[in-house]
């Protein structure tokens, strides 16, 4: 079958670092398919599509499409080739409304010099209709759901006429309804016609979604297959040279004692009906991981708010060994020795612009000064030299930490917050967008503070990984604890699904429980169109 | 009504006062929008000022020396936005320098000129036409208060009229807006930010020019440091005008008034003169802490 788009020996090295992002890679795609591209962070797949979509230009290799020999020198003539791409990370105008989103840079005109909304909405309209989307183009960003913005990116590039597709990780932000909503969306326009690059490391979506795999490993293509012909643990392996299972064992018994514990800890806020966080209990024990889960908006950041000091509560109490702390500072509860890894790794868990030295000092640095108040250099280096051996961070401690990889300044985090760990420990999202072996290294490293009586609470909306590791499952939905379960062979990721979704609440005061459980499916239906 | 008497004067007199303030404001709002504060208004006025009467004098034509005086405004300001837009540079730096750079230049250019860093006097120079609709000016309050300005008090209107059609009717403003809010979601899609944020300080380089035009031409005569703030709280009244070309109207038309009024007061309240004189900034102040209360507010 012959090839519709087909980048051959492709290499770009990046002057600033001197990574070889990729080596003579090739790739083909047929006309119509879905096209997976795999690989770990890092691997070159998101260097490859920006050079395809005119983001980034290679240092040597050509660009065929339908047979053509085309140069891409920017997102436009990417455009005008009909390639789009959808970001990871959405780039809307948030005070914007979907339809003035779309057509940014080639708005509908009415006369020589007025911008037409009017047409823009109507335009868009078309395009949304056409696609079966459910968005109304009149509606801000800002009024949107995270799902309903990809929606618009890729809308975005519809409009823009675009033939082949290129999704950055579509998935990574997007609740399981969301998900399949997504796939839904790519099977139709397929039917269209139009052809789909999609960048992942999801092994269970690939198998899902996708026609074909090519697999990428340190800036080259380690194989490309018919994804019928291969199983999830084949791709894993290409992927990273070695099959993965995430297979840990559980905490011992007969040490549990309570480290942090929460009472009724509620949230309200200000002209909102619903508490954000509604009556929350639970005891964070020694020698015990206890795993936090829930779709994105029901209640796991501001949780991870209230446990890091960061967000006052409205009513209930917060206990440390039998102390009442609540609402003391976060620096009070940082004294008393709570380790905190944040979800938001680049805003709150590190600094980007110091060097990794000085992040790793930066809950400590009190400890590094000499008599005169001064740094003490000579400590300062010792201590990064032994934390960055000790945690294979792979970068030099004199640079800036932004310039490190994702996984590389996670681990950096990781590395200044155990340090400090003295009997409790918050992970949040810890492996959110990791590749497989950066997140084992932080499961290794979590098993650690459990296995030394640490108390860990792990918050995360990844439900393999709650399996995975957690002794105790709480599960959330709109603010509240629908489950709080031990983990087991009955625990299995569609009953902890069935929970999330609001399908099942242990906790249900309501006696009436099915009219309960049918208004919640629907409020759930709701959120997502 | 005596209180008619006083009250009507104020309020002809505040809005000659606020022009200069609302011309810089709307220029500074295009940068805003743009997502640059634009800390260099304040030399950028003092250019204007300036050149717009040097120019007057030696052409013997007001339009001339308006138009002359613009022109090196506008040549000013893209120095100050090739520098920090194409050159990478700090914005706030290098309006702290146009701020610089525009005190110095007016000084050397003063001495060299005329031989003195002081006020610069053009006695010959034409005074500024008024509007005058005899057969409107016949309204009761309205009429006078809204005639009998300079002819750049209705400019300085209609240029507000049109920033708001630029602004929200036309695909410049829509991406200036664009532009301010989320420069990425610009890039992606293949629109270089820098050159619209560089179009916003060229119309700031415009409007400052006007502003500068205003001060020297009203009074025939150049004093140094004549900008004397306005640039600074030109950037509080498109705070406190909510970032829209209206807001920004009546939000000058608040300092234009506090200005006025402390100007009155001066006459015949026994106050003392420094207070009086500080008026305008505790208004200055006062308005944005209570702007910043009411959002904190609505946040909540």
């Amino acid at each position: 079958m012959e090839s519709y788009l087909s980048m051959r020996n492709i290499s770009k090295t990046f002057s600033s670092t001197g990574l070889k992002a990729n080596d003579n890679v090739n790739l083909e795609v047929r006309k119509g398919e879905i096209h997976a591209l795999v690989g770990e962070n890092g691997a070159g797949k998101t260097t490859l599509m920006n050079i395809l979509y005119g983001i980034e230009q290679p240092d040597t290799g050509t660009i065929m499409l339908s047979g053509k020999e085309i140069m891409i020198t920017n997102p436009l003539a990417a455009n005008k080739a009909g390639i789009g791409m959808v970001h990871q990370h959405f780039k809307l105008v948030n005070e914007f409304t979907v339809a003035q989103n779309v057509v940014l840079g080639t708005e509908p005109m009415k006369g020589a010099f007025f911008f037409d909304n009017r047409k823009a909405e109507a335009d868009v309209a078309a395009v949304i209709e056409k696609n079966r989307f459910h968005i109304s183009p009149e509606m801000k960003i800002s009024e949107i759901s995270v799902g309903q913005m990809q929606q618009v990116e890729i809308i975005k590039m519809l409009y823009r006429k675009a033939e082949l597709l290129i999704l950055d990780e579509p998935t990574s932000v997007l609740t399981e309804q969301e998900i399949q909503r997504l796939f839904k969306t790519l099977r139709e326009l397929i039917k269209q016609g139009k052809t789909i690059i999609i960048i992942t490391h999801k092994l269970a979506e690939v198998k899902d979604i996708s026609d074909r795999i090519t697999v990428m490993r340190k800036g080259r293509v380690i194989s490309v297959k018919d994804t019928a012909d291969v199983d999830e643990s084949e791709i894993s392996r290409m992927m990273v040279g070695k099959s993965v299972v995430f297979d840990f064992d559980k905490g011992v018994d007969g040490c549990r004692d309570a480290v942090m514990s929460l009472e009724n800890v509620t949230i309200k806020k200000k002209r909102q009906g619903r508490p954000i966080l509604d009556g929350i209990s639970f005891e964070a024990s020694t020698c015990e991981i206890i795993g936090i889960t829930g779709v994105a908006g029901n209640g796991l950041t501001e949780l991870e708010d209230v446990i890091a000091g960061l967000e006052r509560i409205s009513s209930g109490r917060v206990y440390h060994n039998d102390q009442d702390i609540t609402n003391i500072t976060p620096k009070a509860l940082r004294d008393r020795g709570l380790a905190y890894v944040p979800t938001d790794r680049l805003k709150r868990g590190s600094s980007l612009e110091t060097s990794v030295k000085e992040n790793l000092i930066l809950t400590t640095h009190h400890d590094f000064m000499n008599s005169g108040g001064v740094f003490d250099e000579v400590k300062i280096n010792e201590h990064s030299k032994r934390l960055i051996s000790e945690y294979l961070i792979d970068g030099h401690a004199d640079v800036p930490i932004g310039t490190l990889s994702g996984g590389n300044i996670q681990k950096v985090i990781l590395a200044r917050e155990l340090e400090m760990v003295k009997d409790f420990v918050l992970f949040s999202e810890p492996t959110w967008g990791l590749d497989i072996a950066s997140s084992e290294f932080i499961y290794e490293k979590m098993l650690e503070m459990r296995a030394r009586g640490v108390a860990v609470i792990l918050i995360s909306s990844n439900i393999d990984e709650i399996l995975a590791l957690a002794d105790t499952v709480i599960v959330m939905y709109r603010g509240r604890i629908v489950a709080k379960k031990a983990s087991g062979p009955e625990l299995t990721r569609e009953v902890i699904g069935e929970y999330m979704l609001g399908l099942k609440d242990d906790y249900s005061t309501d006696d009436d429980c099915s009219s309960d459980n049918d208004h919640s499916k629907n409020d759930f239906k709701g959120e997502d169109n | 009504m005596s209180n008619g008497e006083f009250s009507i004067p104020l309020i002809h007199n505040s809005i000659s006062i606020m022009t200069p303030f609302l011309l810089a404001a709307i220029g500074g709002l295009m940068t805003e929008l743009g997502g640059m504060l634009n800390i260099a208004l304040e030399g950028l006025i003092l250019i204007g000022a300036f050149f717009s009467v040097i120019f007057a004098a030696a052409t013997g034509s007001l339009f001339l020396g308006i138009l002359l005086g613009i022109l090196m405004t506008i040549f000013i300001s893209w120095i100050f936005g090739a520098i920090t837009l194409y050159l990478k540079a700090n914005v706030f730096i290098t309006g702290l320098a146009t701020n610089l750079l525009a005190g110095g230049l007016t000084a050397v250019l003063s001495f060299h000129l005329f031989g003195t860093k002081g006020v610069l006097m053009f006695n010959d120079l034409p005074s500024l036409p008024s509007l005058n609709v005899p057969a409107l000016h016949g309204i009761p309050v309205l009429g006078d208060i809204l005639f009998g300005h300079n002819i750049l008090v209705y400019m300085s209107w209609l240029i507000v009229v049109v920033a708001w059609i630029v602004i929200y009717r036309t695909p410049f403003g829509f991406r200036l807006r664009g532009t301010g809010s989320n420069p990425n979601a610009m890039s992606a899609l293949g629109l270089k930010p820098q050159n619209y944020q560089m179009i916003g300080i060229l119309i700031s380089g415009f409007t400052c020019g006007l502003a500068g035009a205003v001060l020297t031409l009203n009074l025939g005569a150049y004093v140094p440091n004549i900008s004397s703030g306005r640039g600074w709280i030109a950037l509080v009244v498109i705070y406190l005008g909510g970032k829209t070309p209206f807001g920004i109207l009546g939000a000058a038309f608040v300092f234009g008034l506090a200005e006025s009024l402390s100007n009155y007061a001066q006459g015949f309240m026994d106050i003392p003169a420094d207070f009086i004189l500080a008026f305008p900034y505790i208004i200055t102040v006062a308005a944005m802490v209570i702007m910043s209360v009411i959002q904190t507010r609505r946040e909540d």
